[in-house]
């Protein structure tokens, strides 16, 4: 039996916590400036990659792991 | 060679997971394909496009879209790079192209040239070796070098200048990882979701993976956008921190530097 799937979750977990915050600080920001929502969006979307991509990176490594 | 072809894609695909299937991918044949289709694609839209020019206002729908898919990239290669990234508008425009639609092929098919992590790898090494390029040309070629090394700390303090260049470099080469794995995951890990839903769903013959189409949608414009956008902000780190150099660029070219749009 492999942990493997477990650590993808929690990874899921962690990952999903840490996009809702920047959705949630973003939604923020815009209703709070509206005239602001184009340069909040790029910069939402900026945070959004780097944080999914340490998803995927957990991803690889557990598929490594499993092979 | 048609053999092949199919081989590496379809069957590929069909095959289960887990058994024998270390090869995961559209092989060589079928990349070739799929990227031949990518270019044919944006061919003929742009071939269409074009014979919409020469009316006053453009009737022609995919001319029209055309037009707007250029202000979008104008707003984003002025807004981030800044007033000198009018230039950059032709490449950030070919990688948002070239991704969404191999994207939208990869919707469609098994799988497509971006759930390829060597195709990605290529688009990566391409966006990061133009950065590095963009910023010897606008810093100098030791310039460039040496801004990886921090800021000027005195004598005593190179070997921590020395540590912070290797932690640079090391981190330059890991921008191609990155933006390569990115893109990669995404779309592969779409359809892997998607043949695990399919699995979920083969007892009762309903296709459930095809529900997560409009998410892959989404997924599609969204990582091109990224995609584009990280270029731009990796052009922007090396070539807009010195002010001094926008008078040197305005006679490199030849015109002068264009106001920033409003927003």
């Amino acid at each position: 039996m492999s942990m493997v799937p477990l650590a993808l979750g929690l990874a899921a977990l962690g990952v999903a916590i840490g996009l809702g915050l920047i959705g949630f600080g973003a939604m923020n920001g815009m209703s709070r400036q509206p005239e602001a929502i184009g340069k909040m969006q790029t910069a939402m979307l900026i945070a959004l990659a780097f944080v999914e991509l340490v998803f995927l990176l957990t991803v690889f490594v557990g598929l490594a792991a499993v092979k | 060679m048609w053999n092949t072809l199919i081989q590496g894609t379809l069957l590929a695909a069909a095959e289960k997971h887990g058994e024998a299937s270390a090869h995961h991918g559209p092989g060589y044949w079928g990349l070739a394909f799929y990227v031949g289709l990518a270019i044919i694609i944006l061919f003929a839209l742009m071939s269409y496009a074009k014979t919409g020019l020469n009316s006053r206002y453009f009737k022609n729908p995919i001319t029209a879209s055309f037009e707007q898919l250029y202000y979008f990239i104008e707003n984003l290669a002025v807004g981030i790079v800044g007033p000198h990234g009018r230039k950059y508008i032709p490449m950030v425009m070919v990688f948002w192209m070239l991704i969404f639609v191999s994207n939208l092929i990869a919707l469609f098919f098994p799988t497509g040239p971006t759930a390829d992590l060597g195709f990605n790898f290529g688009l990566a090494l391409v966006a990061i070796g133009y950065v590095q390029y963009e910023g010897m040309r606008s810093n100098g070629i030791l310039g460039h070098w040496a801004h990886f090394a921090g800021p000027k700390m005195g004598l005593a303090l190179i070997p921590i200048n020395g540590m912070l260049f290797i932690i640079e470099l090391i981190s330059e080469a890991m921008k191609n990882l990155s933006l390569s794995l990115r893109l990669y995951g995404n779309i592969d890990g779409g359809h892997r979701a998607a043949d695990a839903m399919n699995e979920l769903g083969s007892d009762i013959y309903i296709p459930f993976g095809a529900f997560l189409l409009p998410i892959k949608l989404l997924t599609a414009v969204v990582q091109a956008l990224i995609f584009s956008l990280l270029f731009c902000v990796y052009v922007g780190l090396v070539t807009s921190h010195d002010h001094g150099d926008e008078h040197d660029h305005a006679g490199d070219h030849g015109h002068t530097p264009e106001p920033a749009p409003a927003h």
